[in-house]
């Protein structure tokens, strides 16, 4: 299980992202992450990867804890890519094609070979037509599906993904959620931050709603329906008025 | 007498002199590069220290001319310090630390600003840093100097001429004394100019192979 505990965040001038976050991630679980922008998800979720440190709390990977402040002698090396994460920015290599952007860290990682898996990918995808192409020759949406292919060539335990639908249309969106879904068969724990209730009703283990740099409310899908706060109704009335 | 007459008959003279320039050329590069680079690297992971020092230095070196700084570690310098250095190495120095700072403070800016996330990519994807610096941070780097490392290079070529100057026998001396003794200043600058452009086409072939060779556009399409 990924978990944290007190997770809290702020910025060099002090001026905290959030506060106190407590969560659990588990193996074969969907979590999903929802909340206004500029609440602080993103800071959360580069918290949770191990790449920004939080002020203070503890996260877990399994069985090796982080705690923060670091403590004197620092900390064990993160459990990348056992634990890893696909970012908006999606960070794809520009010298290398989208092929070999996903190939060298199996490669690096002493991981099998991976090219039939990487066929598998290219058909669930749909990335055969773009895939030998360079990442500034392709669409933002391809590019997220890369990214995400990427991530998912490391055999990660643990998946963080941010917004990464954010660039695809609604076939795209339903072919990669889907195939999320089936990755709990696989014993994958995913977090993912997102726009989309729909699939935060349909395939989450976990809903999160993050306001104000907290947790304001979390609990199953149902929150969806029957949210307990009035931040969190307002929240859904207003994307249920925008959509 | 034409071009090709003075290029026959002063042929052994051009050679010498061409081969001095060669030899200055060989130290400034050689040093400008592999120091150059190396400060550079030291620079943008140690800013506060190294950086500002290459920062500044760089700044001294490329706003005071180098005949200037030439002129100075030639004669005010060596009668201060009461030596006398032969003109080739202390022309070979000054130049090469001209170089050393030019290429030191392009590396230093291209190393500070590379950007973060494709570290942080290479990170969550598990790669060990050597790899990250080995297959993500040298390649891109590498496409990203070279044009600028290379017009430097042409550039502290050109700037050997002022070798002369000092009385370094080099290729732009050896063309003052032969204009000296037949007084043909169009010939003889217009056979210098062909050595130079054979000195320098090599240079551009190669800048050319290696930009079509490991350069790309990696700007949106």
């Amino acid at each position: 299980m990924l978990t944290a505990r007190n997770l809290s965040f702020a910025y060099d001038d002090g001026k905290t992202v959030f506060n106190n976050v407590d969560l659990d991630i588990d193996l074969g679980g969907i979590t999903v992450l929802i909340g206004p922008s500029g609440t602080g998800k993103t800071t959360l979720l580069r918290c949770l990867a191990l790449l920004d440190q939080p002020r203070s709390g503890e996260i877990a990977v399994d069985e090796q804890r982080f705690a923060f402040p670091i403590p004197a002698g620092g900390h064990a090396p993160a459990p990348w890519p056992r634990l890893t994460a696909v970012f908006q920015q999606l960070f794809l290599w520009p010298h290398l094609t989208l092929r070999e952007n996903i190939l060298l860290p199996v490669r690096l990682n002493g991981l099998e070979d991976g090219h039939e898996e990487l066929d598998k990918l290219i058909e669930a995808f749909d990335m055969g037509a773009f895939i030998e192409r360079y990442p500034n020759e392709a669409s933002l949406g391809q590019r997220q599906r890369v990214a995400l292919a990427r991530a998912l060539m490391l055999k990660p335990h643990y998946l963080l993904l941010d917004e990464i639908t954010s660039a695809l249309d609604v076939e795209q969106i339903a072919k990669i959620l889907g195939y999320l879904k089936t990755l709990r068969g696989q014993n994958i724990g995913i977090f993912l931050i997102t726009h989309l209730l729909g699939f935060a009703r349909h395939a989450a283990d976990q809903v999160l709603f993050m306001d104000g740099g907290v947790i304001a409310e979390s609990g199953t899908p149902d929150i969806l329906k029957n949210p307990q706060t009035e931040r969190l109704f307002q929240f859904l009335s207003v994307i249920a008025a925008a959509s | 007498m034409s071009v090709l007459d003075i290029l026959i008959t002063y042929h052994i003279a051009f050679l010498q002199g061409l081969s001095v320039t060669l030899q200055l050329c060989a130290v400034i590069w050689s040093v400008g590069l592999v120091g150059g680079i190396a400060m550079g690297v030291l620079g943008a992971h140690r800013r506060r220290s190294w950086g500002l020092t290459i920062q500044g230095t760089s700044f001294a070196f490329s706003a005071i001319p180098t005949l200037v700084i030439l002129f100075w570690l030639h004669y005010p310098a060596q009668a201060m310090f009461d030596v006398v250095i032969d003109p080739f190495y202390t022309a070979a120095l000054t130049l090469s630390l001209v170089n050393l700072f030019g290429v030191g403070e392009i590396v230093r800016q291209a190393v500070a600003d590379f950007p973060r996330q494709y570290i942080v990519a290479g990170r969550v994807c598990g790669m060990r840093t050597r790899d990250i610096v080995r297959h993500i941070q040298l390649p891109i780097l590498f496409r990203q100097l070279l044009p600028s490392l290379m017009i430097l290079q042409v550039g502290m070529l050109h700037a050997s001429l002022f070798a002369s100057l000092i009385s370094v026998e080099e290729l732009f001396r050896v063309a003052q004394r032969i204009n000296s003794l037949i007084y043909r200043p169009i010939e003889i600058y217009t056979a210098l100019a062909l050595f130079f452009l054979a000195v320098c086409l090599p240079i551009n072939i190669l800048a050319a192979w290696l930009k079509k060779r490991y350069t790309r556009d990696y700007s949106e399409r």
